[in-house]
């Protein structure tokens, strides 16, 4: 699996909400984009995601132009957007259900990644009747069920509190490692992007302002003065106003 | 990470788990759709009526006391008057309920799917839709004669209305990252329409047929009492044009007993459809 994103630009009626952004997404790659609200960072997702269509430029996923929703690249969203009317099981079978698996089968590979997500004992519960960390592991249960190679996760733990986000992070490191699948998550937290990127696009103003790779090991210490550094630097880019220059 | 809400939520959890054994709670008399009002009503009720007997403050015969119409309900029970009458009105009242309700959500898919639909029944809809339906029997009667078709046509078209505002509401209010998500699970716009849209407007289809059930009691009675022979709306004509109170008061109270039964039956199937929903005041605030 290879993403390329190339010189996409998009805008709403006479608004640019994305000039001239270009990345790649490699095989098992866990890539952040971190930016302020309406930085287009959503805007980006959407389009990788084929919901929305780039104005210049293309997405391609192995070449091939994104046209439209794929279940190959699965999404994870802010609001969970469980269906209310399925208990939890349902959900995460709804996916192999409208691929053409028989109702046994989809049940099954949903119970499998109720269990990756540590949930099977609320496999009957209705979203309804879930906290909201439960709520995004069905979420991620449901889009991980179509076996994506492609996770689009818009900040998904945006919702939490703190004690929530740091377990559903160690939580979804983990699922990252053993399933082998490429994430973009989009988040507008420094510390929650340098605790899971393999790489982070800080995005400004529609750009990409600079891209940082970030090589420590796996679970990174917060406390570590390599951590701090990146930290302290990428913030410095978000509020710095005179960096307009770093983009070219 | 704390506990799903299904101990805090009685109701609502007892039906979602189904098969888990509710916890029955202890009998108690507030629970049970407010019976000490209503006896406490009846009661007064009898003790006016049968005060008036021995005093005349007025005439007896206009308010007949609450035992006297139990009285006079067996008494025409046992004539058969009453199952006959209640058959007559239960086939009128479920066809054209069925009817209106089923048309107005057909006509509220298509509306919902084709623009062009829409663009040309909607303004038409909103020119016939306020008046009152009652208004049209004289129209129906003329047209379709004093049979069952007038009455079931009349049913079916005050249901028709509120049904088919709601539906269209429902359909439409969906949202739309539900959509993107099903769309990103690779649904097709079959599944989007019968697991997606559909079921986020079951909700909003039943606040119409609650409304329509109203409506269509009254189109009911209305078109029993012009041009009919049969049916709690003819009891009580035939009772008016014999002076016979205590007959119009068995009509009446039957009236308001089948309405109550339907009303509570398509609350059932409400509550059956719609399980997964947990709001409104009463999960808000535990008491």
């Amino acid at each position: 699996m290879h993403l390329a994103v190339e010189n996409v630009e998009k805008g709403y009626a006479d608004k640019r909400v994305l000039k001239n952004v270009s990345f790649g997404v490699d095989a098992h790659e866990f890539i952040c984009i971190l930016g302020h609200s309406g930085c287009g960072k959503s805007t980006l997702l959407n389009l990788v995601a084929g919901f929305l269509q780039p104005d210049r430029g293309s997405v391609t996923v192995n070449g091939i132009p994104v046209k439209g929703p794929s279940k190959s690249r699965g999404v994870v969203f802010q609001d969970h957007a469980l269906f209310p009317w399925y208990n939890v099981l349902d959900n995460i079978a709804f996916g192999p259900s409208v691929q053409g698996k028989s109702k046994a089968e989809a049940r099954e590979i949903a119970r499998k990644y109720l269990k990756l997500v540590g949930l099977e004992e609320y496999a009957d519960s209705y979203p309804d009747q879930l906290s909201g960390g439960m709520k995004q592991r069905v979420g991620i249960a449901r889009a991980l069920a179509s076996e994506p190679d492609l996770l689009l996760m818009d900040e998904p733990f945006g919702a939490l509190d703190i004690l929530t986000r740091e377990m559903m992070q160690k939580e979804l490191l983990r699922i990252w490692l053993e399933l082998k699948i490429s994430i973009l998550f989009i988040t507008h937290s420094v510390s929650e992007a340098v605790y899971l990127a393999d790489r982070i696009l800080v995005m400004k103003d529609g750009y990409v302002a600079e891209t940082f790779r970030v090589t420590m090991d796996r679970p990174r210490d917060i406390a570590h003065p390599e951590y701090a550094e990146l930290v302290r630097r990428i913030q410095k880019i978000l509020t710095d106003d005179q960096g307009e220059g770093i983009h070219d | 990470m704390t506990r799903p809400a299904s101990s805090a939520a009685p109701q609502g959890a007892a039906i979602a788990e189904g098969g888990k054994a509710a916890v029955r709670r202890p009998f108690r008399w507030k629970d049970r759709m407010g019976l000490v009002p209503i006896a406490v009503f009846l009661l007064v009720w009898e003790i006016v009526s049968t005060l008036n007997e021995s005093y005349e403050y007025f005439n007896p015969i206009f308010l007949p006391a609450p035992s006297d119409v139990v009285k006079e309900m067996w008494y025409l029970g046992q004539t058969g008057l009453i199952t006959e009458s209640i058959a007559a009105s239960t086939v009128r009242i479920l066809l054209g309920f069925l009817i209106g309700l089923v048309s107005a959500i057909a006509v509220g898919v298509l509306m919902n799917k084709y623009a062009r639909v829409e663009y040309w029944l909607s303004p038409i809809l909103n020119l016939l839709g306020p008046i009152p339906a009652l208004a049209l029997l004289p129209i129906f009667i003329i047209w379709f004669g004093i049979g069952e078709v007038p009455k079931v046509l009349l049913i079916a078209w005050t249901t028709f209305v509120p049904v088919l505002t709601n539906t269209l509401d429902g359909l439409k209010s969906v949202n739309p990252t539900l959509i993107r998500s099903a769309l990103s699970l690779g649904a097709k716009e079959r599944h989007i329409f019968f697991k997606v849209v559909f079921p986020s407007a079951i909700p909003s289809i039943f606040v119409g047929a609650q409304v329509s059930l109203g409506l269509g009691f009254s189109s009911l009675i209305v078109s029993e009492m012009m041009g009919a022979k049969s049916g709690l709306g003819y009891i009580i004509v035939d009772a008016r044009n014999y002076f016979k109170m205590s007959n119009m008061f068995v009509a009446i109270v039957l009236i308001g007993l089948e309405f109550s039964l339907f009303s509570y039956l398509l609350k059932l199937l409400e509550r059956r459809l719609v399980n997964w929903r947990q709001n409104g005041v009463r999960n808000a605030v535990e008491k």
